[in-house]
């Protein structure tokens, strides 16, 4: 028979992780009701996903394509952004639904309980329908130039994977941080924007001047998206500095877990 | 192994008023600066209580006595300040009835989503999914979007769930105070069935009836403090006579300034409203009962709405209620606010009034004294 302690005194720093494991039904089941709500809006929920994208995908070819024209070594320019901001797409989609995850799910919280960590991670697989539809088009397109994946493809879930830690990563922390301030709500939609441009979607991030790499790198997302052409079209593999990347990625990771544990507690108590 | 399902020590719950709402960072800047001190307040303290296993006990009090509190505490919803609990076997709580459900979602995948919510897996769910339909009554409909049910197949269906759940501790939050009387027969059969077939089963509600037909035993909480743990039987005697209630009181910062009420051959209620403008439709609804929790009467706002006019959300009313004649004894009046969809204010046997017509020895049986008239036919 299970046997429940619950005591104010003691408190562990890291989550139950076999609680979460024991719900993980709830994870599919969120991640089922987002898919569904939103499709079920009609044509018009399906149209609005990716017109956000689209429109990025539009700027991005003008700006870098066709008015900088950037190197994009061999793989066309409109090829070589759509693969990139596919990675992107998901990840920032991820950022902010998990970062506003839990004030909206806040009359939830306050009746029933359940271990909250299953509200933001389940935003990482309603998120992998959009990302999944990407890579249909983008594997047609590839079709269509020509282009048949390499062996590197192999790789190709490892990136999603890092581009899904990283979005839970911080989409966990601003949850966290939401539910006392409220603030953060207005700070993920600029993350997003500066980190469109701050990320080598619609360059090669070989461009950025070797003096400001470090800084560059700090961009978790960086080593992801170039990652996630090289397992694509075979083209430069990533930069070492890219297990760099990978410790931040994990390092603000596990501080956001830790973080969202603490704030756990009292969660029903402030929203 | 023990026999105590559920094992309270020393628990408290302190609330700090004012700062534990959501804020800004200027806030907390401002905070840090300036070292305001914070207004506490304790809703639990220092609880003590066993419950053995397959007991079933009820939970009693006025507004803000921590039932709820006490709930969400034992539930895992909010953490306690200090105190240890231990619980011996799986819980799950009816708080509120259709949280979780989406609108957009159908019948069968509300089940799904509210199942796994209670933490049940999916071949639990499918196991019992059947029962569940067929409990709640709405085969029909199963496969439509929730938002086209009526109020009461949504209840019903949320019932459904949680009342299926394979948990040994159940707790039971005021949820039968909705649904058609002939559903609410069918839940208390439901609980009555559950604690029957050995499960822990703790409740909160006003409903004596609940009270005394479900439970062996009750526990009084009065602001924060247990009053009493009695025999369910008597506990709505220590209840009624815990303190002075007046025909008289005083709201603070709520949707009625104050409540009134004059008992002379006919009630007569007087209400001060202070009713916010953004409330729609807002209607009044009071329930009168007596010493031993019994209700003698309410107006149904299905039947009888008693609504505010435009424009008197800031006016006095008053109510006369024809009543028949009652028997000696103190009565207790409860209030609700409504607007269309859910309460705005509610205060249970807030205020008293006494009845001396029948005078002290009254040997009458039930409720109240008919009033007749004696005619003779002559052949």
């Amino acid at each position: 028979m299970e046997k429940t302690i619950i005591d104010a005194g003691s408190r562990s720093i890291l989550p139950n992780f076999g609680e979460v494991y024991r719900y993980r039904q709830l994870l599919f089941s969120l991640a089922w009701r987002d898919i569904r709500v939103k499709y079920a809006q009609t044509y018009i929920g399906l149209i609005w996903t990716f017109i956000n994208p689209i429109f990025n995908l539009i700027v991005l070819s003008f700006v870098f394509g066709v008015v900088a024209k950037v190197d994009t070594g061999e793989v066309p320019h409109l090829l070589f952004t759509i693969a990139g901001l596919s990675a992107w797409t998901y990840f920032s989609t991820l950022l902010s639904d998990a970062g506003s995850s839990i004030v909206g799910a806040q009359s939830m919280i306050k009746k029933i309980y359940f271990p909250r960590i299953v509200i933001p991670l389940s935003k990482a697989i309603s998120g992998l329908v959009d990302f999944g539809v990407t890579l249909i088009c983008l594997f047609a397109l590839m079709i269509y130039y020509g282009y048949a994946p390499g062996p590197y493809i192999i790789w190709l879930p490892l990136f999603l994977l890092l581009a899904l830690f990283s979005g839970l990563a911080g989409g966990i922390l601003a949850s966290a941080l939401s539910v006392r301030y409220r603030d953060f709500g207005f700070v993920i939609p600029m993350i997003v924007r500066l980190g469109l441009y701050a990320t080598p979607v619609a360059y090669q991030a070989s461009a950025v001047p070797e003096s400001y790499k470090t800084l560059f790198y700090l961009n978790p997302m960086v080593g992801v998206v170039e990652g996630f052409r090289w397992s694509l079209f075979g083209t430069n593999p990533p930069d070492p500095m890219m297990f760099y990347s990978i410790a931040i990625i994990f390092v603000v990771f596990i501080i956001a877990v830790m973080y969202f544990h603490k704030v756990e507690a009292t969660m029903a108590d402030i929203l | 192994m023990s026999d105590i399902a559920i094992k309270v020590e020393d628990l408290s719950k302190k609330f700090s008023i004012g700062s534990n709402t959501h804020s800004t960072l200027r806030d907390t800047l401002s905070n840090v600066l300036s070292k305001q001190k914070k207004e506490e307040f304790w809703a639990l303290k220092n609880i003590n209580f066993d419950i053995k296993k397959g007991e079933a006990v009820g939970i009693i009090g006025r507004n803000g006595a921590g039932k709820s509190t006490l709930l969400k505490i034992l539930s895992k919803i909010t953490r306690p300040t200090s105190g240890r609990i231990e619980i011996n076997g799986r819980l799950s709580s009816l708080l509120e009835v259709g949280t979780g459900f989406h609108p957009e979602l159908t019948g069968r995948e509300n089940i799904f989503l509210n199942g796994s919510l209670l933490g049940m897996s999916k071949a639990e769910i499918k196991s019992k999914f059947d029962e569940i339909v067929d409990f709640s009554g709405v085969e029909k409909f199963i496969d439509t979007p929730v938002k086209h049910y009526s109020s009461g197949m949504y209840v019903r269906l949320a019932f459904a769930v949680a009342a299926y759940l394979n948990t040994e501790i159940l707790l039971v939050d005021e949820v039968l105070a909705v649904g058609d009387a002939e559903f609410q027969k069918k839940c208390l059969g439901k609980m009555d069935e559950v604690t029957q077939r050995g499960k822990t089963v703790l409740i909160v509600s006003h409903d004596s009836n609940i009270i005394k037909s479900l439970t062996n035993r009750a526990i009084l909480l009065n602001k924060g403090v247990i009053k009493s743990i009695e025999n369910s039987k008597n506990i709505f005697d220590v209840y009624y006579g815990q303190d002075e209630i007046s025909n008289y009181i005083r709201f603070d910062n709520a949707p009625l300034k104050s409540v009134q009420v004059h008992y002379v051959d006919r009630l007569e209620i007087e209400v001060d409203l202070n009713i916010p403008d953004n409330v729609d439709v807002p209607h009044f609804c009071f329930m009168i009962s007596n010493s031993s929790g019994d209700i003698i009467g309410a107006n149904n706002p299905k039947y009888e709405k008693l609504e505010i006019p435009v424009g008197e959300n800031q006016s006095k009313m008053t109510i006369s209620v024809d009543s028949p004649r009652l028997r000696y004894g103190k009565y207790f009046l409860s209030v609700w606010l409504a607007d269309g969809a859910k309460n705005i204010f509610v205060s249970r046997d807030c205020v008293s009034f006494d009845v001396t017509t029948s005078g002290k020895n009254d040997r009458h049986l039930g409720f109240i004294i008919p009033q007749f008239d004696l005619n003779f036919d002559t052949r």
